[in-house]
Parts: C-alpha cells; structure tokens; sequence
C-alpha cells in the first residue's frame, strides 16, 4: 500500500524502536512464563493478579453494562419469533413441575416431624452472595469468569459458585472487589463428585471441551452407570459442600464417561457464591452427631 | 492552536493505537457472547498487533505489545508472560516481513494476517499443551481462529482509515 514509509512521522516510540528491544522483551517475557509456570502460587504473582483485577474491574463493570443491554435485545427479539414453541415447552414443564411441587410440600411434613426428633442436628446454613459476571477468559484453553464481588463481600479461594442450574466453578482469586472463577470446563479443574443410584466417588476432571470426564480412583470397583444419572458434588476434601447439582452422566466417549452440565456458561450472568464452613469435629455442643455426620462424607486426599 | 495544545494532540495520536489495543483487550476480557454465545470472540488484540506491525511499527512500539499481552494474561488468568511472548513473535515476524507486504492488495495482507494468526494459534497451543501435560483439543481454537481471521478485513477497513485520516494525516 501506498501508505508505507510513514515510520518518520510520530510515534510513541520513534526513539527506542529498535529490534534488539523487542527481542530483550521477547525474553523478559519467556523468562517470566517460566518463572510464573514453576512458582504459579508465589506471593509476587498472587499480588500482582489480585491488583490488576481490582484495577480492571470498574472499567469491566462499565463495559460489560453495554455488552448486556445488547445482548437483551438479541434475546428479546429472538425470543419473540418463538414465543410458540417456547410457551409450548413452559407449559409441559409447568405440568411435570406441579408434580414435584406436591411432592416436595410431602417431603417437607415429613422432613418438619423429624427435625423435631431430639437425635437430629441439621448440617450448617450456607452463607452466600449474589454476584454478576463481568468478565470472561474467552479463551480457547483457560476456562475463567470475573464476578463482581471480592474479599470486601467475604468471598475467598475455594468457595464453589452456582447458578439457577447448577455447579458453575470455584473461585480461584480474589481481589477486594472482583474474584475469578474456574469453570469446570477447563484443564485445571478438579471437583470431587458422586453419582446418585450409582454409590461411587469420582473427580470431575475438566478437558477444555464443553462436557467434562469423571475420572475414579483405581481402587473403585467398577460400577454400573447409565446416562441420565445425576452427578452432584461429593464434599470430599472439605471445600465444596455436598450435594451441589452439576450435571447428567452423557455416556462413554473413548473409555471416559462424560457429564453433560447443568450450568450453560453462554447464559451464566448472575451467581451465587456459597461461603460453606464445614462442620468441624471439634465444634461445641452438638459434637457426637457432628462427628459421625464429618464420617459419613467419605474423604479423600 | 498553541504550541501546548499541539504537543497534546500529537502525544495523544502517537498514544492512540496503544489505547486502541488495551481496549481491545478488555473486551476481549468482557462477556461479549457473539450471538448468544455461539459465535467464539476473535483474539482482539491481535488485529491491533499485527495493523501496526506491517504500517506503522512505531506507533505501537515493542514494550506497548508486551504491556497488552501481560494483561491478556492476567485477565484470562492464564500464565503470565505467555500472551506477551506469543504476541512479541508475532510481531517480530511480520515486521521481517514488512518490505513484502509494501504495496500488496488488502487480500494478500488478509493471507498474511491468517499465517500470522496460524503462528500465533499454534505457538498458544503448543504452550498451554506442555503445561497441560498432554495435547490438547484443538476444536475451540479452531472456531476461535476462524472468527479472528474472518473479522479482520472489517478492522482493517475501519482502523486503516483512522490511522491514515487521523493518526497520520490530520
């Protein structure tokens, strides 16, 4: 293009553009992904990902509200052309959701006459606080999202986040007004699970693709697994609490069985993280029932 | 216009296409979901690295590249440094390249941007696949590729102009 040689003119690096600086930061730039990638939890690192995401949180914050109201459009207009169909499926669901509506109301009698029994202790209320998505990896290989709550609102590292469908991830870092979260589709997630009917213990190990793998123990006995089970957390290793909804058993691809999620990360907007304290052996009054309840979670390393 | 006033602007023009790619980061760190999330997002700043690259290496100089990959990498919360390097290579490799380029059709850039962005993807794979231990599946990246590579021509229309009507000329 007749537009080249333009390079006299000025720019903010008319002086120091030079090649040996950008090869120097070529290295600059190795070295610290090797040191990042030998140390990833070192103090220096911990500080500077905290700083930079309570730094970038309000400018996220305003972008974001744009990108949303856009996005309702698009919903709302799309929405409108099925509107049919949709009230269609909602009333179907409506009919099956009455159901369980007078089950649960069953289940809650007799749930209320056992709570008065003197021998039940009731497992610890969950705190938990509500929070929008601001930001998100969109990454092929680094499954994230940035919510809008920090150390400020309690949130801390481990803490497991929902939405109205189920698990979506744990935080991993927190700043003092914006935290990340780990989907459960990336590499590095691992979520202790069990599955209902089945009587197993598995780890959800994340593979970047949309449906995570259940990886057992070599010393599980091998179970019967059919897909439609539920998967739901496990609560071993003391973080998550138990019995957080995260998916369905899809079937078997290449000798993994697969879980197709509840949560749809394309939708995720607002959460909910849950500040669990596990019950702990040591507390107080109610001590003999809470120990056995701590025994009957199987643990794992 | 004073002599203050006129430091001003050429300051701020030689500072934009900098701005222009932070901000291209940060919405890349947004949650854009391109038509209700089917669509994956393009690697934003990478039009701005490879734009600036082939025209105009000074206005988006080495340490200004290093900057916007460092904080592609904090706010993906990937490892840090990876994003900076992958996007230093870049440039390194298309400014080599720049003399080829000189006078060449807007598809043949479009070729180049797609080799550039080919590099990249594969340098971006190759990394986060030693560190995950095992190869890793290449499908998202493929979409996301595509995505990047289709929307250029529409950067380059729109901030080709500013850089020659505004940045440069004006």
């Amino acid at each position: 293009m007749e537009y080249l040689g333009q390079n006299k003119r000025e720019g903010l690096g008319r002086k120091a553009n030079s090649r040996f600086l950008l090869i120097l930061l070529i290295l600059v730039s190795l070295l610290l992904l090797l040191s990042s990638l030998y140390s990833a939890r070192a103090s220096v690192f911990e500080k500077a990902r905290e700083g930079v995401l309570d730094a970038t949180a309000p400018i996220l914050e305003i972008i974001s509200g744009p990108i949303r109201a856009v996005n309702d459009i698009i919903g709302y207009t799309s929405d409108y052309f099925s509107v049919l169909e949709q009230n269609k499926a909602l009333r179907e669901e409506n009919a099956v959701l009455r159901q369980w509506m007078n089950e649960a109301l069953e289940l809650r009698e007799t749930l209320a006459a056992y709570e008065g029994l003197d021998t039940f202790s009731s497992a610890p209320p969950m705190r938990s606080v509500d929070a929008f998505v601001i930001g998100e990896a969109n990454s092929a290989y680094a499954h994230s999202m940035i919510v809008n709550a920090g150390r400020q609102r309690n949130i801390e590292v481990g803490q497991a986040v929902i939405d109205d469908r189920g698990l979506v991830g744990r935080i991993v870092d927190t700043g003092t007004r914006a935290s990340r979260i780990l989907l459960l589709t990336d590499v590095q997630s691992r979520v202790p699970v069990y599955i209902e009917g089945a009587d197993v213990d598995g780890i959800l190990v994340g593979r970047t693709r949309a449906r995570p793998a259940i990886s057992f123990t070599e010393s599980a006995e091998p179970a019967e697994l059919a897909p439609g089970q539920r998967v739901l957390t496990s609560g071993a290793g003391g973080v998550l609490p138990r019995g957080l909804p995260i998916g369905v058993i899809d079937g078997e691809r290449r000798e993994e069985i697969v879980v197709r999620l509840y949560a749809n990360y394309n939708r995720t907007r607002l959460v909910r993280i849950i500040n669990y304290e596990f019950p702990s052996i040591i507390d107080g009054n109610a001590g003999a029932q809470v120990e056995s309840r701590a025994a009957a979670t199987p643990s794992e390393g | 216009m004073g002599y203050r006033a006129e430091y001003l602007l050429r300051l701020l023009k030689a500072a934009a296409p900098t701005f222009f790619a932070f901000f291209g980061v940060l919405l890349m760190a947004a949650p854009l979901r391109l038509f209700e999330g089917v669509a994956p997002t393009p690697i934003i700043p990478l039009f701005f690295v490879f734009y600036w690259s082939i025209y105009a290496p000074n206005y988006l100089p080495a340490p200004s590249v290093f900057a916007v990959g460092l904080l592609q990498d904090f706010l993906t919360g990937g490892p840090l440094g990876l994003w900076a390097a992958v996007y230093l290579a870049a440039q390194f490799v298309v400014m080599s390249q720049r003399s080829y380029f000189a006078g060449r059709d807007r598809s043949v850039v479009w070729m180049g941007f797609l080799m550039a962005a080919l590099g990249v993807a594969l340098l971006f794979w190759l990394t986060m696949s030693l560190m995950a231990g095992r190869l890793l599946p290449l499908g998202g990246l493929a979409y996301q590729l595509a995505a990047t590579v289709i929307l250029y021509p529409v950067f380059d229309l729109f901030f080709g102009r500013l850089h020659r009507r505004v940045l440069v000329e004006a």
